[in-house]
């Protein structure tokens, strides 16, 4: 089974620093990890791989500074890796990073199945996976937390509101795995080691063949209007001083209001 | 022609209507009114779903588009979004919101991918821009305080809405409105989805969202043993106990205590939070909270700001002595 594997570089959330003038994410300072619900798509794609003989193919969207993710993504058993990188990129929201994904996987495939996380630390959207399915007309099944292969289907329990389902999926498909759901392997340092000199193979624009406005902003539907910190007006009280006076206070307050 | 109208996505669950599903039409009826438009939500059940239909209609619909048939008893992701597809290529509304359930949330980004639409997800407020016809979505975004208010420069407006932060819509009996039948064509009911089995999960053990007194704990308790000291205070009060994200991942309480997005959203009439910071990500999951009492040495976080009374102290001077207040108070022997 031939799989891609969809990783997002996110940044390292105490390393994101807030501009207090435009309340903006100053994205350059912060220092690039793995999505970390992605680990467990990749090891999924792995592990599948692994039962079915097959080939596993990493991909990210991201800068050239995220690079190194994908030699982390090859010492944990990705076969193949490359970073989709291009300035045109920039500003993507989830149609347009979906987009490029579906070019990648028209590119690099043909593909069985493509893995993704449930959801990015960042984006915090969920919806990359199931848009990139849309793109390639494929079907999709979301939280996924295990998953059987028998002849040409996936056997795959997903999480409901409910609770659970098994269900069966004719591939091509693509599913999207829940956190917690496997143990990721470590990176394997003899990979590791074996990779520390070459290059991460990139992919642009140009060589997947992308339209060029369904790239980065020109391609995105949606826009950031606005950013701000919610402020909450009203009466307050504010207690301080020796500790028992305040408590003395507040124990009172309660009272009073008949909380207590 | 242009677009019309504010459609929700209803949930079947193969039983019975989501009640999210009444959120969102309070929501779109909210927005429709503002628009001068009307609502319209889009059904996919199977045939049992006749009543449901009917009570959209009561709860604030004027127009309901169902899709019915034996098979819609499972949720399909390809055969939904299909029928869906039609259904917005149809109705032409000019807003779109799913639940953010797991059908909503698997559904929207494969509707939208389709049409190569916008979508905002987890959206937890609405404005108009009358002028444009403009949905401004708000949803928390990545940091901490921070909420971004997002367009889409495509129609229909596509969101997906978090549950439980708007109020159900209630029944109206005098309302009136059309069931419309949604033809389908066998060949396209197929699916590469089939469900084979399914195992329902009770409810979380601890359910939040119905505690009139919530006590809260974040990293400032400072180890899991000072977090211990929560729930002797929550027994005393008759309260439950909550937890902000960081904690529950410490592995001080389990994740059913989880208040916020990622966790549980509570309405209680008195809320006191001991060194919680008041990240976004926590207090969108304070829906309607009566009191908000903090405790923090900060006076600058962001709950001390939310607070009605801001109580700048050490929890681990204050809890111990407010567990022996109200023990004191309540008559309580105290046993140590
Ligand atoms: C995608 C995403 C989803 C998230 N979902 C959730 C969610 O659902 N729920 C949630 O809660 N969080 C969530 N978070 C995390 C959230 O952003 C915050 O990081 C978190 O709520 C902060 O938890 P905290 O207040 O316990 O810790 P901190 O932010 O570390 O705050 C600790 C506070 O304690 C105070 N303090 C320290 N010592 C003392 C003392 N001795 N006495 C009194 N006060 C003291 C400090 O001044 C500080 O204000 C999410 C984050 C992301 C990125
Ligand atoms: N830039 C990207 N490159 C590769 N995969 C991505 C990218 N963005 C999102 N994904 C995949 O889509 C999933 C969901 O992301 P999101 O929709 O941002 O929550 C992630 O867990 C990744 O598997």
């Amino acid at each position: 089974m031939h799989i891609m594997a969809c990783l997002k570089p996110v940044p390292e959330p105490d390393t994101v620093k807030v501009d207090l003038e435009t309340h903006t994410l100053k994205r350059e300072s912060a220092k690039l990890i793995l999505n970390p619900a992605d680990r467990f798509a990749l090891e999924a794609a792995v592990r599948l791989k692994e039962n079915t003989q097959g080939k596993v193919t990493a991909v990210m969207m991201g800068p050239p500074n995220a690079a190194p993710l994908l030699k982390e993504a090859f010492a944990c058993g990705a076969d193949e890796v490359f970073l989709l990188s291009d300035r045109a990129f920039a500003g993507a929201d989830t149609l347009a990073t979906s987009y490029v994904l579906a070019k990648a996987a028209e590119r690099l495939g043909p593909f069985d199945l493509i893995v993704c996380g449930k959801v990015s630390l960042d984006g915090e959207t969920a919806q990359v996976g199931p848009e990139l399915a849309a793109w390639l007309g494929w079907p999709s099944v979301i939280w996924v937390k295990e998953i059987t292969y028998k002849d040409g289907q996936l056997v795959l329990t997903r999480l409901t509101d409910e609770g659970e389902e098994v269900v069966s999926l004719t591939l091509p498909g693509v599913i999207t795995i829940e956190p917690e759901s496997n143990e990721p392997r470590p990176p394997s340092l003899k990979r590791l080691l074996s990779w520390a000199e070459k290059e991460v193979p990139t992919l642009t624009a140009e060589d997947l063949a992308a339209e060029p406005e369904r790239l980065g902003l020109s391609g995105s539907p949606t826009r950031v209007l606005d950013v701000f910190t919610p402020t909450y007006e009203g009466k307050k009280e504010y207690l301080s001083g020796p500790p028992e006076e305040v408590v003395e206070q507040l124990v009172k307050i309660l009272k009073e209001r008949g909380l207590i | 022609m242009s677009y019309q109208g504010v459609a929700i996505f209803a949930e079947w669950t193969g039983k019975a209507l989501h009640p999210v599903s009444l959120e969102l039409l309070s929501e779109a009826r909210r927005l429709a009114e503002e628009l001068k438009t009307k609502v319209l939500a889009f059904f996919i059940s199977s045939p049992e779903g006749k009543e449901a239909a009917q009570a959209l209609i009561k709860h604030g619909a004027d127009e309901v588009v169902w899709a019915f048939h034996d098979k819609f008893s499972s949720f399909l992701d390809d055969l939904f979004t299909r029928i869906l597809v039609k259904m917005v290529e149809a109705e032409r509304p000019e807003i779109l919101l799913f639940p953010a359930t797991a059908r909503g949330q698997a559904l929207a980004p494969r509707v939208a991918g389709f049409l190569r639409l916008g979508l905002t997800a987890h959206c937890v407020a609405f404005e108009i821009d009358p002028e444009e016809r403009r949905l401004i979505q708000i949803r928390p975004s990545f940091g901490e305080n921070i909420m971004a208010k997002i367009i889409s420069l495509t129609k229909p407006q596509m969101a997906t809405v978090r549950p439980g932060v708007f109020p159900r819509a209630k029944a109206e009996p005098a309302r009136h409105g059309e069931v419309k039948p949604f033809p389908l064509e066998e060949e396209e009911l197929k699916s590469a989805i089939t469900v084979m089995a399914r195992k329902e999960r009770p409810r979380p053990k601890i359910d939040l969202s119905q505690a009139k007194i919530l006590v809260a704990g974040g990293r400032g308790l400072g180890s899991k043993e000072f977090f211990e000291k929560l729930f002797e205070l929550a027994d005393l009060l008759g309260a439950a106990v909550g937890a902000t994200r960081p904690v529950c991942h410490l592995g001080w309480v389990s994740e059913e205590h989880m208040i916020g997005v990622s966790g549980q959203t509570v309405s209680p009439r008195l809320y006191l939070g001991f060194g919680i910071s008041g990240a976004i990500h926590h207090l969108v999951g304070l829906r309607h909270p009566g009191l908000i009492v903090a405790v923090n040495t900060d006076p600058e976080a962001p709950l001390m700001k939310r607070a009605e009374i801001a109580v700048e102290g050490d929890v681990r001077q204050i809890l111990p002595l407010l567990i022996q207040r109200i023990k004191a108070l309540k008559g309580v022997e105290n046993a140590s």
